[in-house]
């Protein structure tokens, strides 16, 4: 275990001095804190309009953050060469791929509390301080940190066997498809001219690719006041299910990499 | 001899648009303990994958090795070798001891004297506190020597340490390896640097195009040197007549130049030139180098494979 | 030491069935009951604007493409801004502004020539209503907007502005001046009693707003709803409402006896596609708009004097190209006679007048008559008649309206064929070319209007 933490913590002390991620970062918080400036919509919707604003902001620079961190971890410890004189040391290879994604996702959820700290702070800045908005905010960045935990894992597994450049295409392609693909299965679902054998499929589908719009939480928090049922029952259901995928897909990844040469 | 490595058969193949290559071809090799070995072979001939082979990072496709007695990837070697790998970059944002630290924890060592002596053994004991960035080329090698020495290895692998050094660095590296020798280490190390591998080396092999070339102790290898007598005032009729085998001979307006092998006494030309009345300017013995072994070797191998290749 | 590989990708079959499982059998559902973006129509969007859409800061987008969709109102490009009236609607379907402007737009702003609005995109107006408030039930906007639209625009089909009004009233954030609409919607339904009832139940509550302390609007609101009773009591009281059957007061009521409008009409064709019609009503001096509709026959979910308005639920982003329906409501008699040209040639896409029969129809309801004329026809036609050809009381249950309906075919509209150098002349029974004043006829004395001598 002690070996997994120390490769995490090395990861992490280099992901949060990467240059490349800290301009992504600067350029989120930047825009997090212009965001309330931008009055020129409509008044009713404004602060649905801001909280939407905010909230894209934070998802879509985690998937950044997190596909771009992801892609090279493993493909510039080879290009480095640093990867051999960790394993010919007694390092196993999973240890070594646990120890990159944990360090990983430490570097994400760092970023994203960072971020979450300036929506608390620019939200209370703009419409004062008010705990149990806070408390409704912090859900969204929450939840997306184990949508990237599973996007991460996502690149991870690949970055075993692809290119950081096609892992980059892959792994968006997969953030996207699993957070549209959902919708495209519920109007499968509920359109009776589907015919059987494409909602077999749809479901097979479905069952297969991370959904992350499972993560996609935000909606009663840019507009409040709907009724949410069973809301700790669903949290620990879809961050169970982060940690199945996350799991599922770490082992894959260390199956591709235990037979890699690099 | 306990053999620290043993290589029997050793394949390695990839691969390409031309059909299969066997990087490492059929080698057989075999290290004694304490000895410093090189591994010698132009770039692409297939050390660094032997070397990798050994280390358990990538597998064989037939053929036999063990390291310190056990079948490569066993876990168990690991604890006892180490690797500097040719031209490493280490986490740039750590300094020195940090990474010292970090490669202590992968062994579970969590011994600061010892790290600080280590930063001291390779003349880095005021730079520990900076960052990797901040280190020279020279200083990264030495922190990588360090990082290897850590688990106190009896085998040791370096790949082109000295490459891309200066002088001076390139003579720190040298003296390290060397004090590695009195401690007993077994050092394995891969180059294409021949006067370092000629001053610190025990024995060694050269590879060309994954195949052994030659291998055995260097002082067997390097037998045969020559003479180069320089006369003048030799008539042209004794220039002519000197025809010992594999012997060079030019001359030009009464001064002659003979380069012949040592196996052949050299009195009987000295004596031809003398009873000629020439005057002997320099006899001058040249003892067999690295490099002419290693250029001797590889065009051979090349030139023979050339021609089977035809066949 | 070599990692057990079978074992692993046995377990990792095993981690992807119970991943799913989670997923489908628990995750999902809640979600989609919990934090699904409502009223999601994937209809009349392009791919792009759906993953657009996913991407992230989708009430951002929709407020960005809504500021954009300003300058299009601003130019009068009302075709470009519909799309972003339905994209907009459904990245935020918790927009109302969007919705309640939107709806506005589609059933207002499409006019001819002549101002008439293109009532083909009604449908599609009701449609985004309902939809808006489907996506926002927790407050009162998109009830009173869409219902609005049948009170004010439709200006038939009361029952629905009665329904619309009275889910927005159920809504504890309506403001209570506009409670009041939903009194005149009764009344413009015939429901007196609710009407009247509405009336001091809003006035109770401004009574009571302004005992606590009330603002100036409670005041006004209270002083606005008293005067209402005053004058609904009145009106209700002068058109025997309050009359047991078959009684006869000692002064008649002002709806007895019923008065015959006199309504004749005659249609011509000068143009292809005009309309001239010249028509007689016994109403002077002002205050009679009749209903004119020029339709085809087939027109779907069409009826006598209009349409079923709400029979679709889709928002459709173009009207029904190859139909035809135009609808003018602003028959107007002036001192008797009207006499007014429609002209559709100058809208060939608004009318494109393909079909092969249509249907002209006039149509009067006296429930939004100008109370002046209601006074004597009463809400539901009481104090109204009309020949029989003309009177109704079928086509609008429990209403004594004025209707009538000609046909006419393609080649007359368009006057080709057999119409090409021939001016088709319709004339209702008992319409006179040159009608001279005659001192027998029984002429409307309007109640509260003075009579010319």
């Amino acid at each position: 275990m002690s070996v997994i933490l120390s490769i995490a913590s090395t990861t992490l002390g280099e992901a949060i001095r990467r240059r490349v991620l800290l301009v992504i970062l600067l350029i989120a918080l930047g825009s997090l804190i212009i965001a309330p400036g931008l009055s020129v919509l409509q008044p009713r919707g404004q602060q649905a309009a801001i909280t939407s604003l905010t909230m894209g902001i934070i998802q879509m620079t985690s998937a950044l953050i997190a596909i771009v961190l992801t892609v090279y971890m493993i493909p510039n410890e080879i290009e480095r060469r640093t990867i051999y004189t960790i394993l010919c040391k007694p390092v196993q290879r999973w240890q070594f791929v646990v120890g990159k994604y944990l360090g990983a996702v430490a570097a994400l959820g760092m970023m994203i509390f960072f971020m979450t700290l300036v929506l608390i702070f620019v939200t209370s800045l703009n419409s004062g301080f008010d705990i149990a908005r806070v408390q409704e905010l912090v859900k969204g960045p929450f939840m997306y940190f184990w949508q990237m935990a599973i996007l991460s894992a996502v690149a991870m597994m690949f970055s075993t066997f692809v290119t950081p450049l096609v892992n980059f295409f892959l792994s968006s392609g997969i953030f996207i498809a699993g957070t549209v693909f959902s919708s495209v299965f519920q109007s499968f679902m509920e359109n009776r001219g589907t015919n059987e054998l494409t909602k077999t499929l749809a479901s097979a589908v479905q069952y297969i690719i991370p959904n992350f719009a499972l993560y996609n939480v935000q909606n009663p928090i840019i507009n409040p006041g709907q009724e949410i049922v069973n809301e700790f029952g669903y949290y620990l259901q879809s961050v169970g299910y982060a940690l199945l995928y996350v799991v599922g897909l770490l082992v894959v990844a260390i199956l591709i990499f235990d037979r890699r040469e690099v | 001899m306990e053999a620290a490595i043993e290589i029997k058969q050793l394949v390695k193949t990839y691969k390409s648009k031309i059909g299969d290559i066997n990087v490492v071809d059929h080698i057989d090799l075999e290290v004694g303990k304490g000895e410093i070995f090189g591994f010698l072979g132009p770039n692409g001939a297939g050390k660094t994958t032997t070397i990798k082979i050994l280390l358990g990072i990538i597998y064989a496709d037939g053929g036999d090795a063990r390291v310190l007695g056990r079948e490569v990837g066993d876990m168990a070697i690991h604890k006892k070798i180490a690797y500097l790998p040719e031209k490493p970059y280490y986490y740039e944002h750590m300094t020195g001891i940090e990474i010292l630290r970090f490669y202590a924890s992968l062994f579970k060592i969590k011994d600061e004297a010892k790290l600080k002596g280590l930063l001291e053994r390779v003349n880095l004991a005021n730079d520990g506190h900076k960052t990797i960035s901040q280190y020279s080329k020279g200083m990264q090698q030495r922190i990588g020597l360090a990082q290897s020495l850590i688990n106190d290895p009896e085998l040791l692998f370096l790949d082109e340490p000295t490459g891309g050094l200066d002088p001076i660095a390139h003579i720190e590296i040298r003296d390290l390896i060397l004090n590695m020798r009195e401690e007993g280490k077994t050092v394995f190390i891969s180059s294409h640097e021949l006067s370092d591998v000629e001053r610190i080396c025990d024995r060694v092999a050269i590879i060309n195009k994954g195949r052994i070339a030659s291998q055995g102790r260097l002082e067997d290898l390097l037998k045969g040197g020559r003479y180069e007598i320089t006369a003048s005032g030799v008539p042209e009729g004794l220039a002519k007549s000197i025809q010992e085998p594999d012997t060079l001979v030019s001359f030009k307006d009464g001064r002659l130049i003979v380069d012949m092998p040592d196996t052949t006494s050299p009195n009987a030309v000295i004596e031809g030139i003398l009873a000629a009345k020439g005057s002997v300017i320099s006899v001058i013995p040249r003892r067999k180098r690295l490099e002419d072994l290693f250029v001797e070797t590889v065009r051979q191998k090349n030139e023979e494979e050339k021609a089977g290749g035809r066949k | 030491m070599r990692i057990p590989r079978t074992k692993l990708w046995t377990l990792v079959g095993g981690i992807f069935l119970a991943q799913g499982a989670i997923q489908m059998f628990g995750a999902l559902p809640l979600w989609n009951q919990n934090y699904k973006p409502k009223g999601q129509v994937s209809s009349n969007l392009s791919p792009d604007q759906m993953i657009l859409a996913f991407a992230g800061m989708r009430e951002m987008i929709a407020n960005i493409l809504w500021v954009r969709a300003d300058t299009f109102f601003d130019q009068g490009m009302y075709d470009a801004v519909l799309p972003i009236i339905r994209l907009t609607t459904w990245l935020d379907p918790r927009a109302i502004d969007i919705y309640a402007t939107g709806m506005w737009h589609i059933g207002y702003n499409f006019t001819d020539e002549q101002s008439r609005s293109d009532r083909r995109y009604i449908p599609s107006a009701l449609a985004l209503g309902a939809e808006g408030s489907r996506n926002n039930p927790e407050t009162y906007e998109m009830f009173f907007e869409t219902g609005w639209i049948w009170h004010h625009k439709i200006a038939d089909g009361f029952p629905k502005a009665v329904y619309w009004m009275e889910e927005a009233r159920k809504r504890p954030d309506l403001p209570p001046a506009r409670g009041n609409i939903l009194s005149m919607a009764y009344q413009r339904n015939g429901e007196l009693d609710k009407a009247l009832d509405l009336m001091y139940k809003q006035y109770d509550a401004a009574a009571k707003r302004v005992l606590e302390g009330g603002e100036y609007g409670d005041r006004n609101q209270r002083d606005t709803v008293g005067n209402n009773i005053n004058v609904m009591l009145g009106r209700m009281s002068q058109r025997g409402a309050f009359a047991k059957p078959g009684e006869k007061p000692p002064v008649p009521f002002d709806t007895d006896p019923k008065f015959d409008v006199g309504f004749t009409a005659q249609v011509t064709i000068p143009e292809p596609a005009q309309l001239r019609i010249r028509a007689t009503w016994n109403v002077r001096p002002v205050g009679t708009r009749v209903r004119v509709i020029l339709r085809d026959a087939d027109y779907p979910n069409a009826i006598p004097g209009g349409m079923v308005w709400d029979a679709t639920n889709e928002v459709a982003l173009d009207p029904p190209k190859n139909l035809t329906y135009m609808q003018d409501d602003n028959l107007f008699f002036r001192n008797r006679r009207a006499d007014k040209t429609i002209d559709m040639s100058r809208d060939p896409t608004m009318y494109p007048l393909v079909s092969d029969k249509y249907y002209l129809e006039f149509y009067y309801n006296p429930r939004i008559a100008p109370p002046h004329i209601q006074d004597k026809f009463s809400w539901s036609g009481e104090g109204m008649t009309a020949k029989p050809e003309f009177l109704n009381t079928e086509i609008r249950e429990g209403q004594r309206v004025v209707f009538y309906r000609m046909e006419l075919t393609r080649d007359m509209l368009r006057r080709t064929g057999d119409w090409l150098d021939k001016v088709p002349v319709f004339a209702t029974p008992y319409f006179e070319e040159d009608r001279v004043r005659n001192t027998d006829d029984n002429l409307i004395q309007v109640p509260g209007i003075l009579a010319e001598p």
